[in-house]
């Protein structure tokens, strides 16, 4: 023993290498080991649920920072680090996840993306609701802006599931969950998608209730729109039932004299009160138009385009929405188209006749008052007849041969002056046209068959010449 | 410790053969040896690093760096004494 004491002094010069070994150990070797202990700690995490969990190594010192949800889960996840073989000292920086109260979430839908925003309370719940928003939304961008915090009512994620279906109804609006109250405001997607909702609203986890629930529904629509030179008359947008829609589509095959009708209309719920008696007398102002568009949007009536001449758009304007159910507006936009070349009186009388073969100047039955379904092919007469403002025109009214002779030959003389009257009101000079009754006395067919009666039923204009 | 040395065998092998031959060579060294005062100094200061070392006190690279010097220079005093006994057995042997 005593020899070991003796040599133990001569050992010192053995150090200066060993510090160099030392040192060279310690350059070498400190990367890898806080590599090594920053891997091992973050294996024994794994199966911890943490939020924004940092792991800082310095030597055997690990300097630990998480946000946990619940204590004893902050307690373990340290507990499993400081149990990491190896490792020296935890520098514990860890909190528990910020309580929110009140625990408020929201899902906001725009043009372009949903955004979720406010609190959610684990991160797998978090993921789940955002795979749910991309699966029901279709393309649409969703946009994240959920954090973590405590305090979710029970059975929160069943009830956000349940809004996020909701958000893909709407066009646009917001969705916001706060504690146990639901909130939903916006515009319906489609006509029926408030409703929809209201109706899940019903199904929503048991403690949850609406505190309130401002979805509109969309502006109910329904669109004609004239195009003079593909000669067609598209109806787009909604109507109430079958009833209103063959309604409206026979309507609009009288009204329009010549264009085809092209029918894309939808029914569907939702349509403002007295909608087919707006839109059949509003068609009926379109059909006097050379071109326009009508835009019924809920109990807004917007009528834009061209009349033929200026009495017919002062008519229109100042006409049309008399004729509408109560809370009915009207937004007339009619313009006059200008004047087209005139004509001599040959060619006059020719386009006059081709107007009245096409179509015949309709009266109520056994009287001398205009069918309003022939006003569209008056002012196409008046139009013509203003082109040839020298030529005199005589208005003959003819009968078919049912009825006495007397009554037969002075109905057709009041329809021939109701005719010269609209065209004197259209502005044209009284001293230009005749009316002249013939009652039955000229048939254009057999008084035999009912089309051949029909046929002779008619108002000719006839161009006098040379007077 | 288990961690240390598993982690850095080579190293501390490398202490306990550099503390076998300085053994080894300190039985037959001529030389000067450390007197008995500076002796207890250095005994002193060994036992403040691992008073230090054990308390933790040293933080960070630091700490880590000093557990690692402490364990060095043992396994390096381990076969400095392995190393002269061994020298001194075999000279024994030698003269006799």
């Amino acid at each position: 023993m005593h020899g070991l004491f003796r040599w133990s002094s001569k050992w010192w010069p053995g150090t200066i290498p060993l510090a160099v070994l030392w040192a060279l150990a310690a350059w070498n070797s400190t990367l890898p080991l806080e590599a090594d202990l920053a891997a091992r700690s973050n294996a024994a995490l794994r199966d911890t649920v943490l939020d924004k969990a940092r792991m800082a190594v310095a030597g055997r010192d690990v300097t630990f920072a998480a946000d946990a949800f619940s204590e004893d889960g902050r307690r373990s996840a340290v507990a499993s680090v400081e149990a990491v073989p190896g490792v020296r000292l935890v520098d514990d920086q860890t909190r528990l996840v910020p309580e929110a109260k009140p625990f408020a979430w929201s899902a906001e839908r725009d043009v372009a993306r949903v955004t979720l925003g406010g609190s959610s309370p684990l991160p797998a719940i978090k993921n789940r609701l955002l795979e749910a928003a991309r699966a029901g939304l279709g393309g649409t961008e969703v946009v994240d802006l959920m954090n973590l915090s405590r305090g979710a009512p029970p059975r929160f994620d069943n009830a956000a599931l349940l809004l996020l279906d909701q958000i893909a109804k709407l066009k646009d609006g917001k969705v916001t969950l706060s504690d146990t109250k639901v909130s939903l405001s916006g515009m319906a997607r489609d006509l029926g998608g408030r409703e929809a909702i209201a109706a899940a609203l019903k199904n929503l986890p048991e403690g949850f209730s609406v505190a309130a629930n401002e979805v509109k529904a969309p502006p109910y629509v329904f669109q004609a729109y004239k195009d003079p030179v593909a000669v067609t008359v598209t109806l787009t947008g909604y109507v109430p039932d079958n009833n209103v829609h063959a309604a409206i589509a026979t309507a609009a095959g009288r009204k329009f004299l010549r264009e085809k009708v092209v029918d894309n209309l939808k029914a569907s719920v939702g349509a403002p009160a007295g909608f087919a008696n707006a839109v059949v007398p509003a068609l009926g102002a379109l059909a006097r138009l050379s071109t326009g568009t009508l835009v019924v949007s809920d109990r807004e009536v917007k009528l834009s385009g061209d009349a033929l001449y200026e009495a017919a758009a002062v008519q229109i304007r100042a006409g049309l929405g008399k004729d509408f159910p109560q809370g009915w507006h009207f937004k007339p936009e009619v313009s006059v188209r200008p004047a087209a070349a005139p004509v001599d009186a040959t060619v006059c009388q020719q386009l006059l006749a081709d107007l009245l073969a096409k179509t015949k100047i309709r009266f109520e039955s056994g009287r001398a008052t205009i069918d309003p379904d022939s006003v569209a092919l008056l002012d196409r007469l008046v139009e013509t007849a203003m082109r040839c403002p020298t030529v005199n025109i005589e208005i003959a009214g003819h009968t078919d041969a049912d009825g006495e002779v007397a009554f037969n030959q002075d109905l057709s003389e009041k329809r021939a002056q109701a005719v010269t009257d609209y065209l004197v009101k259209a502005g044209l000079s009284a001293s230009r046209f005749t009316p002249v009754g013939y009652g039955s006395t000229q048939p254009l067919a057999g008084n035999d068959t009912e089309e051949g009666k029909a046929q002779n039923r008619r108002i000719d204009f006839v161009v006098r010449k040379g007077e | 410790m288990t961690y240390l040395a598993t982690f850095h065998w080579g190293w501390l092998l490398a202490s306990l053969l550099l503390g076998l031959a300085m053994g080894w060579i300190a039985v037959v060294h001529r030389g000067k040896g450390v007197s008995r005062t500076t002796a207890r100094w250095l005994a002193a200061l060994a036992a403040a690093l691992v008073a230090a070392s054990l308390t933790h006190v040293v933080p960070g690279r630091f700490g880590y760096w000093l557990d690692l010097g402490l364990i060095m220079f043992a396994l390096y005093l381990a076969g400095c004494a392995v190393g002269s006994w061994l020298r001194d057995r075999a000279i024994s042997r030698h003269r006799a």
